[in-house]
């Protein structure tokens, strides 16, 4: 069999993930493009929290992942129902367009 | 934690095991009532009335005394602490539901008081978890109800446009957290808080210094955004003003005392307290010869030094009510934080007091604010203005609801007799027990500030002439005991604190003990 | 490091992008191009396009997506529990029936209140 592939490669993957998502959020206008940013940026936390499961050899990790997946599609139904609510008012999901509340 | 016991741990969760079979109750119950005039109103009293018993049961099945046991495999904590925030979240659950009912909009719809006890559970769970997976998901199981909730009304451009700021930047800050969890996990093999402090003090951590600050950096900025403090606080201004009313109560009481339970528990559990005698051993995790407490005190001081001054500067210049209260919120999550960063004091009365003095202040604060806003929205389901200058003149068109909200303005100024006066108090006390003499003195200076723009209000409602002065509000029977039981609560808690405060060092105890400090 | 053992994967990729470039250029400059309408117009089995690709769904299909992908995510805690079931015995199974039951009454709710119809 061969060698594995190293836990610090996983971990760069999952870094490089979080930051692209973390970049998304802050740099996109689009609801639903900020929305799946953030979906990414769990999804890195979930392949980091894999890949140390795997280098620790225990089931923690992955026991974590599993509720993280839960919480993140029940945060896409929530999610997508809000953005669905915006579009019925404003007819845009564009974020700068959020300016009821300000002052 | 030895043999693990069904029937030996159940004690631990009474509270979340009583609101699931709630939920399920009230969820059947709105699925099935056949519809009548009275029917969101039944749900609510049995939704109220379950919740305020459900807050005896931590007194029932309480934990043995002086001690900080682990149930259910190392992932809650049964202790004092985790009661007290059990019974203070419960109360806020069973009083957001009663002053609900009349919102228009809001109570009427049975699902609104069903998603209350689903965030009353979470904030439960979260006041006592003791393990990264439950901490995630008892925080996801407060958020993402009280995002629907901000939204709840659809009609309104405002509700939605403040559930979906909600819901973005709270996403957001979980998923920073969660990062910053797995990192955790990473370093030290373990998801339990103690377990990592361990694997944090062994050898497998050395050289990874920067590692564990990001880590731990990362879960600071998450939990900074739960509490608004400065600087994650841009949403609350927007979701407060834009939130239903009874929803901004409820998210500016439940999420807030739960976050800052795990909070405290996190930091000390997960990093460790200083020794407080010659024979204690010190839990303190220290890597590569550098403490870690040093660097979250220090971040944490910051913090609620900006938290108290930006929060009470921009509070002076608002002119709508709930926005006003949001900058509040902000600056009284400053004033705990101070207790957060008195952790570090070196003896053991000093660590207790820390703990013990952010569990009191957020229990007074829980009924303190929930007093004030069920003021706003008797008065706003009356008049449909909620600015400041609108509560011109209120003392003689309701005076009891001016005295109701006077109580409420004084306990969050810290005026004796009411129940803020005590909270500042220990919090100041802690401080200054931690050496943090400095910060003490701007929370003193922040309360002066402070002092100023509740008293303008006080003044508006009993000086200044109103419009409508001839017209008295009624007040519904609902809105007449829940003013009345929090006035005399905060009043209570102001002249006698000490059961309360009393409770809280006992259970602060038990936890430094559980960590062997 | 482990880098090496990718070397072939990382030729191969290299190889690829570079062959598919080639024949794109090759194709581009010595090929005939006579386009027309019908050859431009979107492929969809030899069927005419009607209308636009990107229209608005109705917006009843996003509820049941919604409410399918929260019954769908809560199939994978069966899965722990069925590797483990044999060590888990009685407790695992009462466990399992407490969550099955909390799905159901999620289920007989959005039945109740219509979120199954269609109309």
């Amino acid at each position: 069999m061969p060698p594995a592939v190293p836990t610090e490669f996983f971990v760069m993957l999952s870094m490089i993930l979080f930051a692209l998502g973390a970049m998304g959020v802050l740099l996109r206008k689009n609801a639903i493009l900020v929305f799946m940013s953030v979906e990414l940026m769990l999804n890195s936390a979930n392949l980091a929290l894999a890949a140390f499961a795997r280098q620790w050899n225990e089931m923690d990790g992955h026991i974590f992942v599993f509720f993280v997946m839960t919480v993140a599609a029940a945060e896409v139904a929530i999610g997508l129902a809000l953005i669905v609510a915006i579009f019925r008012h404003k007819q845009s999901i564009n974020i700068d367009d959020l300016h009821q509340l300000e002052g | 934690m030895g043999e693990f016991n069904v029937w030996t741990s159940l004690p631990a969760v009474a509270p979340e095991i009583g609101l699931t079979i709630l939920a399920a109750v009230v969820l059947l119950l709105d699925a099935y009532l056949p519809k009548e005039k009275n029917r969101a109103r039944n749900i609510a009293f049995v939704s109220a009335v379950s919740m305020a018993v459900l807050a005896l049961t931590p007194f029932i099945w309480a934990p043995a005394p002086n001690t900080s046991e682990l149930f259910w495999g190392g992932m809650v904590r049964h202790d004092a602490l985790g009661q007290l925030f059990d019974v203070m979240i419960l109360l806020a659950g069973a009083i957001t539901v009663m002053i609900a009912v009349d919102d228009s909009g809001v109570g009427r719809r049975g699902e609104f008081h069903l998603i209350v006890i689903i965030v009353t559970l979470g904030g439960c769970i979260l006041s006592s978890s003791a393990d990264l997976v439950m901490i995630f998901v008892a925080l996801e199981t407060v958020s993402i109800p009280l995002y629907v909730l901000a939204a709840f009304r659809r009609e309104d451009n405002k509700s939605s446009e403040s559930g979906l700021k909600y819901f973005l930047f709270g996403s957001f800050a979980s998923a920073i957290l969660l990062y910053g969890f797995s990192f955790l996990y990473g370093l030290t093999g373990s998801t339990q808080l103690t377990a990592i402090a361990a694997g944090l003090n062994s050898e497998i951590v050395s050289g990874n210094l920067v590692a564990v600050l990001a880590a731990l950096l990362m879960v600071i900025v998450g939990f900074g955004f739960k509490i608004s403090a400065v600087p994650f606080h841009f949403w609350t201004p927007d979701v407060y003003e834009g939130a239903p009313t009874p929803v901004t109560a409820f998210v500016s009481v439940a999420s807030k005392a739960g976050s800052f339970a795990v909070f405290m528990r996190f930091l000390i559990e997960a990093f460790g307290l200083p020794a407080v005698s010659a024979d204690a051993t010190s839990t303190l995790v220290v890597i590569d010869g550098q403490t870690i407490q040093t660097f979250w005190v220090n971040l944490l001081t910051v913090f609620s030094i900006l938290s108290m001054t930006v929060g009470n500067v921009l509070a002076l210049r608002q002119k709508n009510f709930k926005r006003l209260l949001a900058y509040s919120s902000i600056a009284q999550a400053g004033y705990t934080l101070m207790g957060l960063a008195a952790l570090q004091a070196q003896s053991a009365i000093g660590q207790d007091i820390a703990m013990a003095s952010i569990t009191f202040y957020m229990f007074m604060y829980t009924f303190t604010n929930l007093v004030i806003f069920a003021g706003i929205i008797l008065f706003v389901e009356a008049t449909g203005r909620e600015n400041i200058a609108d509560f011109a003149g209120l003392q003689r068109r309701s005076p009891w609801l001016a005295l109701a909200m006077t109580i409420g303005l004084l306990s969050l100024a810290g005026i004796p007799p009411a129940a803020g006066f005590f909270g500042k108090l220990f919090l100041f006390q802690a401080a200054v027990e931690a050496n943090l003499v400095g910060l003490a003195m701007i929370g003193v200076l922040n309360a002066i500030v402070a002092l100023y723009y509740y008293l303008i209000i006080i003044k508006i409602m009993y000086v200044d002439q109103g419009i409508d002065e001839d017209k008295p509000l009624a007040m519904p029977r609902s809105y007449a005991w829940v003013l009345g039981i929090t006035s005399v609560v905060i009043i209570i808690l102001g002249v006698i604190p000490t059961p309360i405060f009393d409770l809280a060092q006992q259970g602060a105890a038990a936890v430094r003990l559980a960590m062997g400090s | 490091m482990a880098l090496e053992q990718f070397a072939p994967a990382g030729v191969m990729i290299i190889i690829a992008t570079i062959l598919a470039f080639i024949i794109l250029v090759i194709s581009r400059i010595f090929g005939p191009h006579r386009p027309t309408f019908r050859k431009n117009a979107p492929y969809e089995s030899g069927m005419k396009p009607i209308g636009p690709a990107q229209r608005r769904v109705p917006v009843r299909f996003y509820l049941v997506a919604v409410l399918f992908i929260i019954f769908d995510v809560e199939v994978i805690f069966f899965l722990p529990w069925a590797v483990a079931m044999r060590d888990l015995g009685v407790y695992g199974l009462i466990v399992m029936g407490v969550f099955t039951l909390m799905l159901i009454v999620g289920f007989i709710y959005e039945w109740k209140k219509g979120a199954l119809e269609w109309e």
